[in-house]
Order: C-alpha cells, then structure tokens, then sequence
C-alpha cells in the first residue's frame, strides 16, 4: 500500500484523495492550521497539522522513511517550491506531485526536484480543445477509462524469469487470449521510451520491460498475475 | 391597367431570382465594403480618374488625339453607368410600390401609383443630393459637349477619389463626428478674422502709409497671418498693425492647436470602433469557427491548440489587458461583454459559428454566457468550463453540451498518474497528439468497403492500425460482449472477429497519423468507386 501525504487544502486536493481508492492508497492530508485540518477530517480523511518549512515536522511525518508519494497542492507556487525541495532533500527516491498556477513555476518546481507538474489551466484548455476537435474520442475515454466504467489503462512490468521474457509481441495474442489489447511497451534495455505496438516490426520482450495494456479490470488483474507468477505458465 | 401592370412587374421583380442575385453583385461590386469585387473595382476606378487627370494637365498644352478624346468618351461612359447604378441600387423602387399597393389593400383604400412614384422620386433625390452622388454628377456633367468648356468641372472627377478610398471617407465621418467642436472653432475664428481684418485695415489702411488697399486684402492677411503662414507679401507698416499680427499669429497658434486636438482625439475615439469593425469584417469571412469567451489561462490554452490546428476562431473578453495579449498573440479578439446579444450577434453565433466555449474563471458569468449563446442558438455547441462542483447541473440546465470542471480533471490525472504512471503518460500523449501514435475514429460510411464488413475481413496490422473499438447507436450490435453504455451510444471494447460494421459505426483506431490517412483514403475512394458501379 502507497502512502501517500498531500500539501494545500484545495478543489484538487479533494478530487484527487477522492479517487484514491482506501485499498491501495493510506493518504495523510497536512494542514496549516488546526481549523483545516479539522475540516479535512470532516470530510473522512486523516489530518494533521505541521508547519511545512520545518524539516523535522516533516520528517515526524514519515517524508524520507515511509512516504512514497508527496501532492503538493498549495496555492502559492513558492510554496510548493520550498516544500518539494525540503521533501527531495530528505528523501530523494519519493514521488513529487506539485500544481503550479504560473506556467513559468513549472521549471523551478522541476528544478526542485518535482517528478510531476499539474497545471489545472493547461489541463482544461486541452480537454476543451479535446471535446471540440475530437468529441468521439474524448467521450468514449472520459466514460471508459477515465470514467467509472469498468475499462482501464494499466501498466504491467515484467519481473526477472517471466514467461513473457524474449517473447515477441505478436505472439503474445492479448487480444483474444485475455481480451486485452497491447497499447504500447516501454523498452527498459533500450532507450526507456515509448514504443507502440501498431503494427510494425514487433518488439522483443525483455525482463524490466513496462506493458501498456487496455481492457476490463478483471481481466487486467488476472494478465497481471500470470505475468508476475515468475516460470511457465 | 397601367397601374396592375406596374403592380404585377414589381411583384415579379421581388420574386425574380436573377433580378435579385444582379442586384446583390452590383451591391457588392459598388456598395458592400466586406465585399470581395468591392476592392478591384475601386482600384479600377482610382485607375481611370488618374488616367483622367493626366489626360486633364496634358490638354492645357496639347490638343488631345481622337484616341485621347475616345477613351474620355469611354471614362464618362463609365461614370454615368457608375451613377445610374448607385442610383438604382439605392432604395428598391418595387418595394417601395409594393409597400404602398400592400398598405392600401390591407386599409381597403385604392392604390395610388402617382404616390408611390412621388415616393421613389424622393427617395432616389435623397441620394442624389447627398454630397457624394453630386461630386458624381458633377464629374460626369464636363463630358456634355456644350459644357466642355467649363473645364474646371473637370476637376470634380478628382474628387470621385473620395469614394474609392477608405481613410478618406474615414476622414470625412471624423469631421462630422467632431461638427459641434469644429463648429465652436469655425465661430471663434470667424470672429477673429473679423476682428483682425477690420483692425488691421484701420491700421494699414493707404492714407496711413500702409500696403492694405481694401477689405479684401485685409480679410487676406489675418486669414494667412491666423494660419500662421505668413507669406510676406502683405506686410504691416504701422505699429499698430504690427501689434495687431502679433496678437493674430498667437491666436492663430491657439486655433491651430485646438483643431489638431479635435482631429486627434476624433481618430482616437474613431480607431477602437474601427479596428472592431475589421475584426467583425474577417469574421464575416470565416465558415466555421469557434467563439471563445474569456481569455485566461484556460482560453490561451485553448486558443494555442486551435491556432496549432489551424482552425479559425474568435476571442472576446472585457479585459483589456487580456483583449492585448490576444491581439498581441495574433489572434482575432473583440473586447466586449460575451453575455450582451449584440456582441454575439456581431461575433456570428449565428453566422457560421460552430462552437462557443465559455471559458472565463467566473461560474455566474459562464452560465449568462451560456444562457445567452443557447437562446440565441439553439443548436450551436456550448463547452463551458465549471469551476464549482455543486455549479455543474446548473450549467446543463442552461443549454451547455460539454463541461469541462478543471480540477475534477486535475484530481483525476493526478490519482491516474499515482497508479500508472507510464501506461498514463502514453494515454495522454495519444490524446494529446505528443506520441508518434494519434487516436482517431473513421465513419463507416454507407456504399463504402467498411459497410457490411466483419471485422476479421479487415487486415488491420496490415495497415499498422491497432483497433480499440466500435462507437455505435446500432441497436444490431446489442448481443456483442464488451459494451459500454455512454448516453446515447454503445462503446464495443475490442470486439470480435465476426462483428459485422453497419453504416453509421465509427471506428476506434489507433496508429500513425499517415497510416489513418491512407485507410481514411481507402475508404472514401471505395464509396466513390462503388457509387460509380451503381
């Protein structure tokens, strides 16, 4: 189970620990004030008050021992900057969410040691675009995988001695096997990027190679243990 | 049976097309400014008043050829066309009849034809008083023989440049605008010039030793004095006079400068409804395009995309600030108030807009523009963005198809992102078209290969196409596996070899751009071909 502690009382805040699922995620939320934290507990998620600026409060927390995940979701870009490099410096392998409201923040939060920036405007700007240009497209992924449907994107890693280990991807046959469609592979031997699976030469499957695959939780689940399941199927 | 003739031609005219489309081209060819011909002809036009001209200064040397005199016959031949044109196009003669036969019908009164004629005499007179028909008739009237000889009539075919250029004309409502001010200045320096002619007279006047013979000549020097020109060859002898030209040129200087503060604060006020009307006039010239309301964050982002896609469209924001940078950024922008009719009229919600997008930070305002934009047009796309949960079901209440809530969306890439976060970032860079791979859907369209295909018939890794799925209303797919229910539609997930498509059925594919390009192009040229057998 990730733990996950999350900066900034905020819309976003609220939208994010809402779809994290209490099965696989403990989340933390760290208020400023007594008030919000009370507020955030109010609505069914733990809080505690810290001040951000204090490396020892942080790491009372858990931030360098048990914390894999870090939102920070303040609404001042400073903020945000200060804490994820206070957080990068006490651990450097925990993830770093951080929103920024300025576009020319992003850098400086990346420079800091963010893995991730949200910008809500950006974001929105391009889902508008989406809906006008592409409304098909959009719909069906905002309803699927997006959505409550029970369609999923999933991303599978190949562990050391799997069945899957120097298979070509055309063999696999996910498709009527599984009734999963094979999106994408991410070469981990190779370049560690992206490679589509449309067609093509296909690709050789490697121990620490990442699958990117389509389809209905159950059977994303039961693919996952096979492929984990480490020997012959 | 005069009268039913006339009554019956006007009728006809209202309902000839061809009379209605002749009088449309020769509106757009001489009046309609956003017209296309409008600029050739004007140019034509200014080309033969400068060839006049030229043939003007040359005569007072040279006899004209009878070439010469031919094209003057010609140009005047033009001119009077032009006129008679303008003149027709002035007012609709048959409607005014019919107005008149219809008035009289429906008040059980009989028809007057003389009125009606009174009527259109009028209406026609009203144009060809007003000050630029007259320059027109003028400029015609030299090429009457008998008249030839007031050659400075001729001159009047100078002033016929006034038509033809836009900053002119500008420059003339300018004027009008400002006419109280320019009035006041007109009456002051009236006065003045009297007061200064009548001064400098008394001082200057012969018997005193001075070089003003008469009124006139004293009416002269304070009007050149006033203008601050001065050329000397009037100059005052007296100390008296002297002191008199002094006090003219300081109020000369005066004058000066109010009239150039009129015409500039004129042109200021003129600029901003003028540079509203270029944006209006390129809008008219737009098919389809998309009007975004509020350019923020979210509406630049929006605006970059779409300018990324080349596809057209306009921005309006009360902002200033914002209307700047749109401006600045080289996008059409308009700053006015989007939930005002008016401005979305003039923005073309109703004329070939597609889509409008309310995009602004503010919920209350979103939903006005969205009211506004629905009951306007009741069948134009609306996107609105929802910054408040609770806001959402207002907005579809209001006639919005789309809602877009930005941090509903943020929260959800950011627990995607949590999961998954390379199965996320190859979702998004489909989407967002960042990958080499795009997402698209092709339309089965009826008569086409794809219309009655199993889908085990089509090779799609032949094609380096990968197929997500089948979007479909058709009820004939409802025993498949697989199906998503999304409001009206069925999304077929990866769906069976045997799945039979049916016109109407979108596809899902993905793959390279030029791969989905090339099956796009199969299919278009089998509904041609097919179409062709039949």
């Amino acid at each position: 189970m990730k733990r996950i502690a999350v900066f900034g009382y905020s819309s976003l805040s609220f939208e994010a620990m809402g779809r994290l699922t209490p099965e696989h995620y403990s989340l933390l939320f760290l208020a400023k004030n007594p008030d919000e934290a009370a507020l955030v507990r109010a609505k069914g998620f733990a809080a505690e008050t810290i001040d951000f600026r204090n490396d020892d409060e942080l790491r009372g927390i858990g931030i360098g021992t048990d914390i894999d995940v870090i939102f920070c979701f303040y609404p001042d870009d400073s903020d945000n900057v200060f804490l994820t490099i206070s957080a990068r410096a006490l651990d450097k392998r925990v993830s770093i969410i951080a929103i920024v409201d300025d576009p020319e923040s992003a850098p400086k939060l990346l420079a800091a040691g963010a893995n991730k920036i949200i910008d809500p405007y950006e974001i929105c700007g391009r889902k508008t675009h989406e809906m006008l240009t592409r409304p098909d497209i959009a719909n069906i992924l905002d309803n699927t995988v997006f959505g409550r449907h029970d369609l999923k994107l999933a991303q599978i890693e190949i562990p050391q001695g799997a069945w899957l280990d120097n298979m070509k991807t055309d063999q696999l046959d996910l498709k009527n096997r599984h009734n999963l469609l094979l999106i994408a592979v991410v070469d981990n031997t190779l370049d560690e990027q992206l490679h589509f699976v449309t067609g093509g030469t296909p690709l050789v499957l490697k121990s620490g190679d990442i699958l990117v695959v389509m389809g209905p939780t159950g059977k994303i689940k039961q693919f996952k243990n096979e492929v984990e399941h480490v020997g012959n199927r | 049976m005069l009268t039913r003739l006339i009554i019956h031609i006007a009728y006809s005219l209202q309902l000839s097309p061809t009379y209605q489309r002749g009088k449309r081209f020769f509106h757009n060819l001489l009046e309609n400014p956003n017209s296309v011909i409008k600029p050739y002809f004007d140019v034509f036009m200014i080309c033969l008043v400068l060839f006049n001209v030229f043939l003007l200064i040359r005569e007072l040397n040279t006899p004209l050829t009878e070439a010469e005199l031919l094209f003057e016959d010609v140009l005047v031949s033009v001119f009077i066309t032009e006129y008679l044109l303008r003149v027709w196009l002035y007012r609709d003669a048959h409607k005014i009849i019919l107005e008149d036969y219809e008035k009289a019908t429906y008040l059980g009164i009989s028809f007057s034809l003389v009125q009606a004629i009174k009527r259109i005499i009028t209406t026609k007179l009203e144009y060809m008083l007003s000050p630029l028909a007259l320059i027109d008739l003028l400029a015609i009237l030299p090429g009457y023989r008998p008249l030839r000889m007031y050659r400075m009539l001729q001159m009047f075919r100078l002033f016929k440049l006034f038509r033809y250029f836009n900053s002119i004309k500008l420059f003339s409502e300018i004027l009008a605008s400002k006419r109280f001010d320019l009035y006041t200045l007109a009456t002051f320096l009236g006065i003045l010039v009297f007061i200064g002619s009548t001064a400098i007279y008394m001082f200057e006047f012969p018997a005193q030793n001075g070089h003003i013979k008469n009124l006139f000549d004293a009416f002269y020097f304070s009007v050149v004095t006033v203008a601050t020109v001065g050329y000397g060859d009037i100059s005052p002898q007296t100390h008296g006079g002297r002191i008199v030209t002094m006090a003219l040129i300081m109020s000369g200087l005066g004058v000066l400068s109010f009239f150039v503060s009129i015409i500039v604060s004129a042109f200021n006020d003129k600029m901003t409804v003028l540079r509203e009307n270029r944006v209006y006039t390129e809008i008219s010239r737009y098919s389809n395009f998309v009007i975004i309301c509020g350019f923020g964050r979210v509406g630049q982002h929006i605006a970059a995309q779409l300018q990324k896609d080349k596809l057209q469209f306009v921005i309006i924001d009360a902002d200033p600030t914002a209307i700047l940078f749109a401006k600045q950024s080289g996008y059409l922008a308009i700053q006015a108030d989007a939930s005002k009719n008016q401005v979305l009229c003039n923005a073309g919600i109703n004329a070939g807009a597609t889509a409008v997008l309310c995009t602004t930070g503010n919920d209350v305002i979103n939903v006005y523009i969205t009211l506004t934009s629905r009951h306007l047009n009741p069948s134009i796309r609306i996107i609105s963005r929802v910054n408040r949960e609770e806001n959402a079901q207002k907005f579809y209440q209001a006639g919005a198809n789309n809602i877009i809530q930005p941090f509903e969306i943020a929260g959800m890439v950011v627990a995607e992102y949590v999961g998954q976060p390379v199965a996320f970032e190859a979702i998004l860079g489909i989407i967002r078209e960042e990958q080499q791979c795009v997402m698209e859907t092709l339309c089965v369209q009826a008569d086409s290969m794809l219309d009655g295909q199993v889908l085990g018939g089509i090779d799609f890794d032949q094609r380096k196409l990968l197929l997500i799925g089948v979007i479909s209303e058709n009820s004939l797919h409802s025993r498949h596996k697989n199906r998503y229910t999304i409001k009206n539609q069925h999304f077929y997930f990866n769906p069976p070899d045997y799945f039979e498509l049916q016109h109407g059925d979108l596809l899902m594919v993905m793959g390279r751009d030029y791969s989905i390009e090339h099956f796009r192009g199969l299919i278009e040229k089998s509904r041609l071909t097919l179409r062709r057998k039949r």
